[in-house]
């Protein structure tokens, strides 16, 4: 059925299947807009009517959805970001991964709000897409890059007046890394859960796009009395206003020592010298390594750090990487850590999920389970900084002990036998914020569809530290279970409508509101939009239980269980009772059954709808 | 009989300094105005009065300016005691009366100024709010005394007054009140001074205060959302979480804001905090910070014997994902919630800010009526957080935590006063109102 185009949207889904070289379009319904929004609802829709949730993620019938929003394409602030939906190699669960930059914004430009890609190509392909055109092409030529040559080659083929952006894989994606990342403008990152190995599986090498195809807005006056709110509220937030752009999020290192969140040596403690933090600190990467600040498309806050150390120039460190590569593995070598980021950049690898394989892989090596036999020769010690960059090259090419680190802590440490030594959640490793400081992030962890993720999990931190006048206790039981549930449904909202999610730290959703209603016409009240932010959470959840997730993966790894860390001097754990109060409680509120399933009667009520093949 | 040192208990002393300092928080004495005073029973079932001495700081007591006086006869107590004691020592004969207290309301004390010539009758006083009419009983007597302080004819007078009515008042001087306790005493004129308030802003808005009146007086009920719980004297301990020592204290601290800001008399509104099957609920949020109130846990259920606020609270979050519900009487919203803009027939729909924090907070804060439809006030909290009730406060919702839900009654108090600020000096509204103050 044909849709005629409407606000906001080009109304058009364009579908590849790479096995069959087939390039179609398709019209997008309003319908699965205002029940799904656009961003991580509509994909994650698209993507269940599409997959056959028990295919092998490496194979050619895993589907991999990038949408865009109804926001991009506006002057909404910071409405840059696309959201990628596929199956995860890592995790066998949903992957959902959103990304900066400028890709979203130019691929809608050229005249679609959707990208389906199917089957796998005969060869290694790059797709180009243009309004007039979209052609798959032969990437021999650039099999084997790493992002940054790719996307230099790429960007110079681009046609006069037509501003092409690329996302693409490095070697790491190539060679099937399952922590392998997809990379836009050189450095912006689908980062999680192995969209980089989706790719490489496919041997899609890389996406290139342009245009200039503009969007219609249905109520200007309703959508700039919503941007004014948020551009006011964003002036008022000192960390929207200043901190991210003139420390980027490595400002927050010591802000969140002060609650005593750091891990430190793979989660064993959170214990940190004072001058051993100043060494890494983002004041620090300001006076000693930053060339300048910058923002991806349309944000006005900026946080990008564009750096220099020695010869070499790139993006980051971000926070994430500086504690998962660094602190984690208990390195506070502020040059080490940022080549480490730039050569995962390069190679496209997650910086999240090699900090903390490494940091498991060092505990592993420190207690005797693995040895320089297995290394050929590293030490990987705690706070060995030499052997960084040359880890993530190995990971990238799967070679040496770079092979098991490929494939993630979990697998890593069950090759040697002591699963309990990965600190993940569904195999996907534990982000920068010890769980046992902040009970709502803990069960965020635990019940993120994607696993471990401080974003699809939801960022309690936020709330519990830096939220201002949302700030909530840390250790409330009564509190974490819908606080959390609230948390990711606004992070769901914001994944949803393209906009980032540091807009979180100066208001929620009433300004995007009045923008989406503004733009489309459509009512998108803040009640409809948690609406259906419940209705995405819900059938991610659905997913993944057809995909073979087990509930009782909703947990944390032991470690957090029996081995407590400091806070304000008094010792914290997560006791297992509590860990089971707070699933059980988390069910509730979501309107799942006491086994994590969603009832009929909520898929009734939140009007979901099977699968349509 | 023999005389004995005053020996009050540590409690009766703390509760007298903390009403007393509670009172001038609340701004209803100047620094010596007033008293206080309670019957109390000795352990041998001698009747003692305990009021305040004379001349004493209400704000700062010391432990020797609360006096035992004897209520049977005249001893040495009296010479200390409080010029007003007569008048206290009769009403506390009163049935059921066992406190009693006068204090300097000066909003009520203006608002029931007149340029008769006297001596006269002044008019009774009668309350636009919902607070003070059911709980000062539909009107407040007013008396002009030719000697205005301790004289005979107010001896007479003020008891006699107070065993028909809660609160009175003596013209152009201040309140009497009554009460099973010190605290419902205290609560009373709170409750007086903020009904005196609020007509004195309708009055400065030109609002028909009489008009008001004659339909509040011919049908109540109809004209004010629901009638307000019944003020509680027991006294309460609130509940200690051990498990939730963190929620507790972000209670109490919003509770001595919504009090110490007058975002709601005493004890008045509700403020909670929702978990997966009980909710931490306080009937009587406004809670000065020595005083406090009850917390209580309950189910999230409805239950027949809830009062109709705290359905509200339920029903709020049957209907939501929100964290934290909160009810105030914020008295400027009240006022303005009757408003009618120049040129128009009916009452606002919407209070829109005219400063620049306000303006960016919220566009507008719609107002609904009394009897209004749950389901559209679910909606607009969804979409303004914060909404006025004529008639019936105003509610307030958090997708959070507790101090987000407090500052939507602190911020709408201030978006008031700037409104009303900006009328009295004669300031066109409508050219000040953002344009994009839609209530879309
Ligand atoms: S805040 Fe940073 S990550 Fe977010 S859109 Fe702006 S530059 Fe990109």
């Amino acid at each position: 059925m044909n849709h005629p185009s409407f606000f906001g949207h080009h109304s058009k889904i364009l579908n590849i299947d790479l096995s069959k070289n087939l390039i179609q379009s398709k019209s997008l319904d309003p319908a699965i807009v205002e029940d799904y929004l656009g961003g991580r609802g509509l994909a994650t829709r698209i993507f269940y009517d599409e997959i056959n949730p028990e295919c092998d993620p490496l194979a050619e019938d895993n589907v991999l959805v990038i949408a865009t929003s109804l926001l991009i394409g506006t002057r909404a602030p910071t409405a840059c970001r696309g959201h990628m939906v596929f199956k995860s190699p890592l995790t066998g669960l949903i992957g959902s991964s959103n990304c900066g930059g400028t890709w979203a914004n130019v691929f809608k430009s050229s005249g679609y709000d959707v990208l389906v890609i199917k089957g796998k190509a005969a060869e290694p392909v790059t797709i180009d897409i243009c309004p007039d055109e979209v052609k798959i092409i032969s990437a021999k030529h650039l099999w084997g890059l790493d992002v940054h040559d790719t996307t230099k080659k790429l960007s110079t083929k681009s046609e006069a007046g037509k501003r092409p952006s690329i996302l693409c894989i490095g070697p790491a994606g190539e060679n099937l890394v399952l922590i392998s990342s997809v990379m836009n403008d050189k450095n912006r990152a689908y980062g999680r859960a192995g969209s980089g190995a989706v790719f490489g599986s496919k041997n899609l090498k890389s996406i290139r796009v342009s245009g200039k195809k503009k969007i219609q807005i249905k109520d200007s006056e309703r959508f700039q009395s919503g941007r004014d709110q948020a551009l006011y509220l964003m002036k008022a937030a000192p960390i929207t206003k200043r901190l991210l752009r003139e420390l980027g999020t490595s400002g927050l290192l010591k802000l969140i020592n002060i609650i005593d969140m750091l891990p430190h040596k793979n989660f064993q403690d959170n214990l940190h010298k004072e001058k051993d933090l100043e060494k890494i600190s983002g004041e620090t990467l300001r006076k000693k390594i930053l060339e300048r600040a910058g923002g991806c498309f349309g944000c006005p806050i900026a946080c990008q750090r564009h750096t220099r150390t020695g010869d070499k120039n790139g993006e980051g460190p971000e926070y994430e990487t500086i504690v998962m590569t660094g602190l984690d593995c208990g390195i506070y070598n502020l040059e080490a850590i940022t080549n480490a980021n730039y050569c995962c950049n390069e190679l496209g690898v997650d910086t999240i999920s090699f900090g903390g394989t490494l940091a498991c892989a060092m505990e592993l090596f420190e207690k005797g389970f693995l040895s320089t036999k297995e290394t050929e020769g590293a030490e990987l010690r705690f706070g060995n900084a030499k052997i960084l960059r040359e880890m993530v090259k190995l990971t990238a090419y799967r070679k040496g002990i770079g092979d098991k680190l490929a494939e993630g802590s979990f697998r890593l440490a069950s090759f040697f036998k002591h699963p309990e030594f990965s600190m993940t959640v569904k195999k996907l490793e534990i982000p920068a914020y010890d769980p046992r400081t902040s009970f709502t992030q803990a069960l965020g962890y635990m019940t993120s569809p994607t696993g471990a993720c401080h974003l699809r999990g939801g960022y309690a931190v936020s709330l519990a530290f830096f939220g201002g006048t949302r700030e909530i206790p840390r250790f409330s039981l009564l509190q974490s279970p819908i606080a959390i549930r609230n948390m990711q449904n606004l992070g769901i909202i914001q994944d949803s409508l393209g906009i980032c999610r540091f807009t979180g730290f100066a208001f929620p959703t009433e300004p995007w509101s009045r923008m989406a209603s503004g733009v489309t016409g459509m009512d998108f009240s803040t009640s409809r939009l948690e609406e259906i932010a419940n209705r995405v959470a819900t059938l991610e959840r659905i997913f993944n239980l057809e995909a073979g997730m087990n509930p009782e993966d909703d947990t944390l790894p032991d470690r957090f269980s029996t081995e407590p860390v400091l806070v304000e001097g008094k010792e914290k754990l997560l006791q297992k009772k509590v860990i089971k109060r707070m699933r059980n409680d988390y069910y509730e509120v979501r309107g799942w059954d006491v086994f994590g399933i969603p009832s009929q009667t909520l898929l009734k009520t939140l009007k979901i709808k099977g699968r349509k093949k | 009989m023999k005389t004995k040192k005053w020996k009050a208990s540590k409690e009766l002393i703390r509760l007298f300094q903390t009403v007393g300092r509670a009172s001038l928080i609340y701004d209803i004495q100047d620094s010596h105005s007033g008293n206080m005073a309670l019957l109390w029973t000795e352990k041998k079932g001698d009747k003692k009065i305990v009021i305040t001495s004379t001349g004493s700081q209400k704000g700062d007591l010391e432990p020797n300016q609360i006096c035992f006086l004897s209520a049977s006869e005249t001893d040495f107590g009296y010479y200390k005691a409080s010029s007003e004691t007569d008048i206290h020592a009769r009403i506390l004969t009163s049935k059921d009366v066992y406190a009693s207290m006068h204090c300097h309301t000066k909003d009520l004390v203006i608002a029931t100024l007149d340029d008769e010539k006297k001596p006269n009758k002044p008019a009774p006083f009668v309350p636009i709010d919902p607070l003070g009419y059911y709980f000062l009983g539909g009107l407040v007597p007013v008396d002009w005394f030719k000697v205005p302080s301790g004289s005979p004819e107010m001896i007479r007078t003020i008891p006699e007054r107070l065993s028909n009515h809660p609160v009175t008042v003596v013209q152009a001087h201040g309140a009497f009140s009554r009460g099973r306790t010190l605290k419902e005493a205290f609560f009373l004129l709170c409750i007086a001074n903020n009904s005196g308030y609020i007509v004195r802003l309708a009055n400065k808005l030109g609002i028909n205060v009489k008009g008001l009146r004659n339909k509040i007086q011919s049908d109540p009920d109809s004209f004010f959302t629901y009638p307000p719980a019944k003020y509680l004297i027991e006294e309460e301990k609130p509940c200690d979480f051990p498990e939730e020592e963190e929620i507790t204290r972000e209670f109490f601290k919003a509770g001595a804001r919504i009090f110490e800001s007058r975002l709601s008399p005493f004890h008045t509104g509700s403020l909670s905090i929702r978990g997966v099957k009980t909710m931490l609920y306080a009937p009587m949020a406004s809670m000065p910070r020595e005083i406090g109130g009850p917390l209580r846990e309950i189910p999230l259920s409805l239950d027949k014997s809830d009062s109709p606020e705290l359905q509200i609270h339920k029903k709020i979050y049957a209907k939501s994902n929100f964290q934290t519900v909160i009810h105030c009487y914020v008295p400027e919203a009240e006022a303005l919630s009757y408003f009618t803009n120049p040129g128009e027939t009916e009452p606002v729909d919407r209070i829109v800010p005219v400063d620049a924090e306000g303006s960016f907070l919220y566009l507008v804060i719609p107002v609904v009526p009394q009897k209004f439809d749950f389901d559209e006030l679910v909606r607009l909290l969804h979409d303004y957080k914060v909404v006025t009730v004529r008639g019936g406060g105003i509610w307030g919702v958090g997708t959070q935590s507790i101090s987000e839900v407090l500052h939507h009654p602190s911020s709408l108090r201030e978006i008031c006063l700037y409104r009303i600020g900006a009328l009295e000096q004669g300031l066109d509204l409508k050219k000040m109102e953002p344009k994009k103050a839609k209530r879309w």
